[in-house]
Order: C-alpha cells, then structure tokens, then sequence
C-alpha cells in the first residue's frame, strides 16, 4: 500500500513536466499497421509477439500437461482451473450440446487474445527496437495492434460460423431462421408478415455480413488504442528514464482491456453462434 | 508490399488496407499462427486435460456409486440382523407360550394324576379300614359271644349248645347294635 501511494505520489509530481513537454514530443506515434522487424525481412513486429505468445501457450501446455496425474498439483492444476472455468462459463451461453462441439475455438480464440494482449505489457515490447527516419521501429508490437491477425481470427469464426450453422440446422431451417416469420401467424397476418420478415432478413444478412468486420475493428482498435496511449504517455516525459511514470497507472488499465478485449470477442462470437444454433442438440434432451 | 486487393481498383476497401497494411502474406501468415495456436491448445491442453476432467468426474460418480452401494450393503446387514433378532423374539415368545402351555396341561395331568392316585389311596385306605372293621367286628362278635355264653354257662350252671350259643349272641350282638 505504501509502494503504491509513493508510486502515484512520483507521477503526480512529475504529471505537469510531462504536460508542459508534450508538445514537443508530439511525433510519438505508434503506426496503424505492423513493420518489418529488419528491412526487407518479411516477417513484421506484431507477427514476432504472436509466435512468443504461440511458444508460451504451447511451452505451457506441454509443461502443464507433460506428467498428468490423477490428483493435480502445479501447473496442471492451474491449466485444469482455467480449462474448466472457461468450458463452465461457455456452456452456460452454449449450451451443453454446443460447447462440447466448440469449446476447442472459443477457448483457443480467449487464450491467445489474453496472452498476446498481456503480452504487450511486458516492459520492451514496443520500446525496443531500430531507428528509421529518426524513429524508433520496434522489434515486438502488440499482435493485437495488427488488422491482420484479428481479422484473421474474425473471418476464420466467419467461415466456422456459417459451418456449425448449417450443419446443425440444415440449408431449409438455416435460411428459415433468417427469413421466415418469427411467431405463430395465420392467414391475413401471415400474408403480410412474409414480407416484413423477408426484409429484416436482408437486415440480418447484413448485420452476420458486418460482424466480422466488427470483431476485426473492435479488438483491432481497442489494443492499438491502448497502445498508442502509452506511446504518447511515455513520450511525455522530458527525462526517457522517467518516461514509464506517466503509463503506471495505465498498465493497471491494459491489464483490465487486455482480459475484457479477450473475454468480448469470446462471448460475441459464441452469442452469435447460440443465435444461430437455438436449438441445437435439442432432440438429445 | 504486395496488398491484399493490389489488383482491385483504389475502392474504400483498398484504401483500409493500406493504411491498416493489410497485406495476403501478413495475414495468411497470422491465419497459420491462429491455427497453429487452436491445433497446439486442441492437442497439448484441451484434449488431455478434458480427458482428465472426466476421467475425474467419471471417478467420482463411480465412487459415489460405491458409496450408496455400500451404505446400502452396510443397511442390509442392519436389516438382516433386525429381521433375525425379531424372528428369534418371535421364536423365542412362541416357545415360551408353548412351554407355558405345556407346562400347564402338565400340571394338570400331574394333578389330576395325583387326584386320582390320591382317589385310589383313599378308596384302598376305605377298604382296608372297611375290611379290618369288619374283621373286627368278627372277632369282636365272636369274642363277644363267647363272653356271653361264658358268663351264662356261668351264671345259668348250664351248658350252653352251639344253638343257644348262636341264638344268644345274635340277640345280644342286636340289642348293641340298636
């Protein structure tokens, strides 16, 4: 608590020098797409921090699950404890017939979100790299800070998407499901509502067309966002070894977005699914 | 950098993509790590560790299983022993009532067996006591008229014949009888 209270006494006291600084150091800027680590290298900074959290996650696994014992103990049981939660908390959205199905995505898609999120909070990521053009190129970028790796991950539940849906309602309940009239109509009122839901039909192929895009951009913004705050933030400074001061407090912050990022786009794209996927595995009950 | 839509015209698509730098090698290459990353999860954490959790929750449905088995093994003994214990009572009552019973029709044989002993001691006892009474009384009859005839020969100087004798000694025996 005292290590606490002196840390935010420092930043404040030091909050007005960076004020005062921060038009001078304006050109912090953290580009939109990701760089090459080394000119004409084509492997970019983001994709490293992928391939370390994809070695973390595996180096983990393995580690985890090398001698698994009845009676867990360590790491197992910490890999059994998040294993578990996260398959309780999916199958209260899913389902039970739905997330034996598709708890291997889903689960995939928050561990590698959280880990490459948090991994970006690790002190380098970012500030250590080559300078080009009088800036500095980091060798490491936060993996999510790259439209392409969430765009991957959005169009990859894209295609999946559309797999579990049809192949759990079918092409005629599928289309069905999207237009047909929801509720039970007869006669003079179905006549009418066919066309009303044939409409919101359309608006709801849109809406499946433009999630993608929205997971892409919402994970995308969110974690260049935070970023690019800190970018700036350390920027403030008019000492670089005071420059961490001004992000303290937000690394507290990008803890908490790196886990809520992860934890949106895993119940966004299993909501989806659960829409889609009503009533899925019914006939098994 | 060879752009995802290098060939399409400069549309709004086209112009995201070069200012995110979205590119067909970056993002294949992120599509192979996301797959990489759900194939290693699926193959060294999902996989074992799921088997594990119902390898456990098997477990211990089938040691709860066990358990009700055996309480319920335990309880029977329990039962056993209780039908046992109130089958030997039962057993145990029945034969008493049937001593109970037995001892009294005994009893009873016993008695009556001793009432009729008693009867036969009592009618022999009568018979006797009848008999020597009148064995008695003969000889006290004969004694007595012999003392009769003695004292009248006396006292008559007579002597007496067996039919005086016979006829005194009735008239004397009748006169002490009445």
């Amino acid at each position: 608590m005292r290590f606490l209270s002196s840390i935010i006494l420092v930043w404040l006291y030091s909050l007005p020098a960076a004020l005062a600084s921060g038009a001078e150091h304006a050109e912090h800027a953290l580009p939109l797409y990701p760089e090459p680590i080394w000119p004409g290298v084509p492997i970019t900074n983001s994709m490293v921090v992928i391939w370390i959290a994809v070695a973390i996650i595996t180096l983990f696994c393995r580690a985890a699950t090398k001698k698994m014992a009845f009676v867990p103990g360590g790491l197992q049981n910490f890999a059994e404890w998040v294993v578990e939660s996260l398959y309780n908390f999916l199958e209260g959205i899913l389902g039970p017939y739905l997330v034996k199905k598709t708890f291997w995505f889903f689960a995939s898609v928050f561990l590698l979100i959280l880990v490459t999120n948090w991994l970006f909070l690790v002190p380098g990521m970012g500030t250590v790299g080559r300078i080009e053009d009088g800036r500095v190129v980091g060798f490491l970028r936060g993996g999510n800070a790259d439209l392409n790796m969430t765009m991957a991950m959005s169009l990859t539940f894209a295609i999946l998407w559309f797999y579990w849906a049809l192949t759990e309602n079918g092409i005629k309940d599928f289309l069905a499901h999207i237009f047909a009239p929801k509720g039970d109509f007869k006669g003079l009122m179905l006549a009418f509502m066919i066309p009303v839901f044939l409409v919101v039909g359309v608006l709801e192929v849109i809406s499946i067309a433009i999630r993608p895009v929205a997971l892409t951009f919402r994970l995308f913004g969110n974690i260049y966002g935070g970023e690019q705050t800190m970018e700036n933030l350390m920027g403030l400074m008019p000492s670089k070894w005071l420059a961490f001061l001004p992000t303290l407090p937000f690394y507290f912050m990008e803890l908490l977005v790196g886990f809520i990022q992860a934890l949106v786009f895993m119940l966004l794209t299993a909501v989806f699914l659960r829409l889609i996927c009503e009533h899925a595995g019914e006939e098994q009950h | 950098m060879t752009m995802l839509l290098a060939s399409a015209p400069e549309n709004g698509i086209t112009v995201i993509f070069n200012t995110f730098g979205v590119t067909l090698p970056y993002f294949v290459a992120s599509c192979i790590n996301f797959f990489v990353v759900i194939w290693v999860l699926k193959r060294f954490a999902f996989g074992p560790i799921q088997s594990m959790l119902e390898e456990r929750r098997a477990r211990i449905a089938d040691g709860e299983a066990k358990l009700k088995q055996i309480e319920a093994q335990l309880a029977e003994p329990e039962a056993n022993t209780a039908a046992a214990i109130a089958k030997a009572a039962a057993d145990a009552q029945h034969m008493i009532d049937e001593a109970r019973e037995g001892a009294a029709v005994l009893s009873e044989q016993k008695a009556q067996e001793a009432i009729a002993q008693a009867h036969q001691i009592l009618a022999k006892a009568e018979v006797a006591a009848k008999a020597d009474r009148e064995r008695l009384t003969v000889e006290l009859k004969r004694e007595f008229g012999r003392l009769v005839a003695a004292t009248t020969a006396q006292v008559s100087g007579k002597v007496l014949t067996t039919e005086d004798q016979s006829r005194i000694n009735e008239e004397t025996l009748t006169r002490v009888e009445a």
